[in-house]
């Protein structure tokens, strides 16, 4: 049971912190013996020093800054919140659910009513103990069901909050309109920190490992170490996050040794960068730019024809000329970290000969086919885009790339033959936002996928608690979009960061760059 | 920029000498038009980037990208700040009411008053600016004279040549040359970028000025000197000099008083053409640096389709041209004798 092995995990988790005395000591051991033994982490082994100020420069940023902890924008906005606030459940590096500010999560058995402990003794940067109402006014400022923020869309919709309750200090009782599985997997969002009540984002006040100490919107921010922290304290006395609008700058700034970190290294950087004595970061991720084919639309309507076109892409190649070779292949499906992922379907390779007989078969012989494609979905999509003209020309498909400046306009979800552009997520909450229907949450439904099956599948999956029966729902979901889907995921995405001769801590996450973020693990 | 000296304005001859006018009323009403001029010079401009801005396409649908469809809340609060119902006339002059008052309008991207968010930015331009320009201009005219001196000789032929190839490198290659030069392959001397300490300014920590301001310098520098000994030249040739040499005056007091002051004119000019496009061109420059000015700032919100910061950092932009402009037209007037007694006689 799922409810079962969700206890037994949180009883062992206490027990272990229990056995080794402080929860703050076993923290800060585990992620000592981490930083020294992890190989590919920054700077290699010996011990982490204290002290010193980490000067982090983060991609991008601009006017459009904020230090809202529930709407980040931009990528120093992500850095600035993933040190400053903290959700309830965190996702570990290897895109696993650890308790957080929640020391444990348990479901009823119909999966309606989900009471949330919090974990003791944790305070904010102002002093104030952590309660249950805080909690639940976090929650409630990001699903408000009028206008949910970015971590609330799914929640907004099944909460329901008359019936939640505040029980005590520690414990709240959320209680949802429909069962739902996987409630904790939407608690553990970076934006969804836990704010106190009279929040004001002015000076914002979080639990995390750094306090706020100031911020100047497209220029710089900074931070300093809070010592109360209840996980283990930052190396660090202050932590900077500069805004870097031109990629070379940065790197020119991590060369001469004036910031210690940057995320996102140009892929041509990264010689240079290895050249000076920093070092990369490279870790998976679940990001993938896909081509969408409108399962509604003529010729994409007849599933052969979707087939073909997924046999004519050889991954590989797409990997290595768009990626620099910094990525894992794809087999036509999304989520890879979800550990529901039908990693038993076989891997789909280029098969032109098996491409041209469905083709045939479809009477569609010498396709012509528009793709349309746009620099704001992010630099891969056009580079994927020319390469797929190349290899469909192998199969006699004649593709036609249409570049339109804004791809985001009025057309986009219109478009028979596009891209589009997805970060790591779960199966379910991908699928309702990517593959429902628009009234039942498929705001982004590129495909127009409508196959009542599969939304059954997905709908009973997310109601089912045992994690075996869900996890049969899911590969069942899978394989129909592995045989008819509308995609075309070639590959994700490898996170590529630097840092700096010194910089020692770093750890590669599936989840967010920079070892999520977590500066308070790196010293300098 | 190569073709500014074929753009000069010959300020002595663009004034017509008023007349049966005395001293100061008569430099008043001179004053007062080419205030008029630039007042309406402004005008226009307003116009036209207001015109400009409002051509940009739905700044709505720019802003939010994809979730346009998806966030309907968010599509009705951006178009109530940007009065999206009014006519273009009436926002044009709600907007250059705004503009006259100091009110420059809130920012779309983050929702906070313009005027707050860029006066720093424009301060730190204006530093940058003006320090390129101190360094710059003695420099420049120093190169001139000797130049000048050894006209036709060894030295001149070295001195142009080099300033030529200068002049001829965009100041991106120079900032890049400097930068791994100084700053990150070869020494290790001053910061590649402008870490901004949030309270202060970028000149709080001087080393990091120095890549920024000595590129600007250089990019300018060779065409102001190239000017300035083209003039000197000229002024050398003429009949006063050759006058004054045959009344066995020392020929450094010919060169400092008789040829200098005279070249002068030209220089200011030129100078201050220079400082205007500074004033608006150091966007390269401050891209490579990181240097918080206002082109960054610019570059930032045409990105975000932010368009009253956008119409805001134009207008400045503008300004800073008009101003220059009058003053350099001012100081050109003073320097010039006949045309100083042209108005107040």
């Amino acid at each position: 049971m799922n409810q079962n092995s969700r206890r037994n995990r949180d009883f062992s988790r206490r027990q272990f912190l229990k056995y080794s005395g402080l929860g703050v000591a076993a923290v800060a051991g585990s992620s000592f013996l981490a930083a020294c033994g992890g190989d590919d982490g920054g700077g290699g082994g010996g011990q982490q020093s204290s002290g010193g100020i980490l000067i982090h420069g983060a991609t991008g940023g601009g006017s459009k800054d904020t230090l809202d902890p529930h709407a980040p924008v931009t990528n120093p906005d992500i850095a600035r919140v993933s040190n400053l606030f903290e959700p309830l459940f965190f996702w570990n590096n290897d895109y696993e659910l650890e308790p957080a500010l929640a020391e444990s999560v348990e479901s009823s058995k119909d999966g309606k009513t989900w009471t949330v402990k919090m974990r003791q003794g944790v305070t904010f940067h102002n002093g104030k103990t952590v309660t249950a109402e805080d909690a639940w006014f976090s929650i409630q400022r990001v699903a408000d069901p009028k206008a949910p923020l970015s971590a609330g869309g799914q929640l907004s919709q099944i909460l329901d909050s008359g019936s939640t309750k505040v029980v005590d200090e520690t414990t709240l009782q959320l209680a949802l309109k429909v069962p739902y599985a996987l409630l904790d997997s939407l608690l553990a969002e970076y934006t969804l920190g836990i704010i106190p009540t009279d929040f004001d984002v002015a000076n914002p006040v979080g639990t995390g490992a750094f306090a706020f100490k100031s911020f100047d919107p497209g220029k710089t921010s900074t931070f300093t170490k809070y010592a109360d922290y209840w996980g283990d304290p930052a190396f660090v006395d202050e932590l900077q996050i500069q805004d870097f609008s031109d990629d070379s700058a940065k790197v020119n700034a991590l060369q001469a040794g004036q910031i210690q970190t940057v995320d996102n290294l140009p892929y041509n950087l990264i010689d240079t960068i290895k050249g000076a004595g920093g070092g990369v970061l490279v870790a998976e991720t679940g990001a993938w730019v896909p081509f969408t084919m409108r399962v509604d639309s003529a010729p994409f309507s007849d599933v052969r024809v979707r087939q073909a076109m997924r046999l004519i892409v050889d991954r590989q190649q797409m990997i290595d000329q768009t990626l620099s070779g910094y990525g894992s292949l794809g087999n036509d499906l999304y989520a890879p970290f979800d550990p529901a992922y039908a990693s038993d379907l076989p891997q789909r390779e280029q098969d032109i000969d098996q491409a041209k007989s469905l083709l045939k078969e479809a009477g569609q012989e010498g396709l012509q086919v528009e793709l349309f494609t746009g620099d704001d979905i992010g630099s891969v999509a056009p580079a994927a885009a020319n390469l797929f003209v190349e290899q469909a020309k192998l199969a006699g498909v004649d593709v036609k790339v249409t570049k339109k400046t804004p791809f985001y306009d009025d057309n986009y979800l219109s478009y028979p033959f596009a891209q589009d552009f997805w970060n790591t997520r779960n199966y379910i909450p991908q699928a309702v936002v990517g593959t429902f229907p628009p009234d039942q949450g498929g705001t982004y439904n590129e495909t127009h996928w409508d196959n009542q099956e599969h939304l059954d599948l997905v709908n009973q999956a997310a109601q089912t608690l045992d994690e075996a029966k869900r996890t049969e729902l899911l590969h069942a979901a899978q394989e129909i979009e592995y045989n008819e889907g509308g995609y075309i995921i070639w590959g994700f995405r490898q996170q590529v960061d630097g840092y700096g001769t010194n910089v020692q801590g770093l750890e590669p996450s599936k989840y967010l760059p920079l070892g999520s973020y977590k500066f308070h693990k790196v010293s300098v | 920029m190569t073709d500014v000296a074929t753009l000069l304005p010959d300020p002595p001859e663009e004034v017509a000498p008023p007349r049966r006018q005395h001293g100061a009323a008569a430099w008043a009403v001179w004053l007062a038009r080419r205030l008029g001029l630039a007042v309406l010079t402004l005008w226009l401009v307003s116009v036209l980037v207001f015109l400009a801005t409002a051509a940009l396409g739905d700044p709505v649908r720019a802003i939010l990208g994809r979730d346009y469809n998806s966030n309907p809340g968010r599509v009705a609060q951006l178009e109530e700040l940007l009065n999206a119902d009014q006519s273009i006339v009436s926002r044009y002059f709600d907007w250059l009411g705004g503009l006259l008052t100091g009110d420059l309008g809130v920012s779309l991207a983050n929702q906070r008053p313009v005027s707050e968010l860029i006066s720093a930015n424009v301060v730190n331009t204006l530093v940058l600016v003006l320090l390129s320009a101190v360094l710059m201009i003695p420099l420049a005219f120093a190169i001139a004279m000797i130049s000048a001196h050894y006209r036709r000789k060894r030295p001149d032929t070295v001195i142009q040549t080099i300033l030529l190839a200068m002049a001829g490198l965009p100041e991106f290659v120079i900032g890049v040359l400097l930068i791994a030069l100084l700053a990150t392959t070869v020494f290790k001397v001053f910061p590649a970028v402008t870490i901004s300490s949030p309270t202060g300014h970028p000149w709080d920590n001087p080393d990091a000025m120095v890549l920024p301001t000595l590129t600007l310098v250089l990019a300018v520098a060779p065409y102001v000197s190239r000017i300035v000994r083209a003039s000197l030249l000229e002024v050398i040739d003429s009949d006063y000099v050759e006058l004054a040499r045959l009344k066995g005056i020392p020929e450094k007091v010919v060169m400092r008083k008789h040829a200098l002051l005279n070249a002068i004119v030209p220089g200011i000019q030129v100078i201050a053409l220079q400082l205007a496009w500074l004033a608006g061109g150091v966007v390269v420059v401050e891209t490579l640096f990181s240097y918080p000015g206002v082109g960054l700032q610019l570059v930032d919100s045409v990105r975000n389709h932010d368009v009253p910061m956008v119409q805001a950092l134009s207008m400045i932009i503008a300004g800073v041209y008009v101003v220059v402009n009058v003053v350099a037209d001012v100081l050109s007037i003073l320097l010039t004798p006949r045309a100083r007694t042209a108005i107040s006689s």
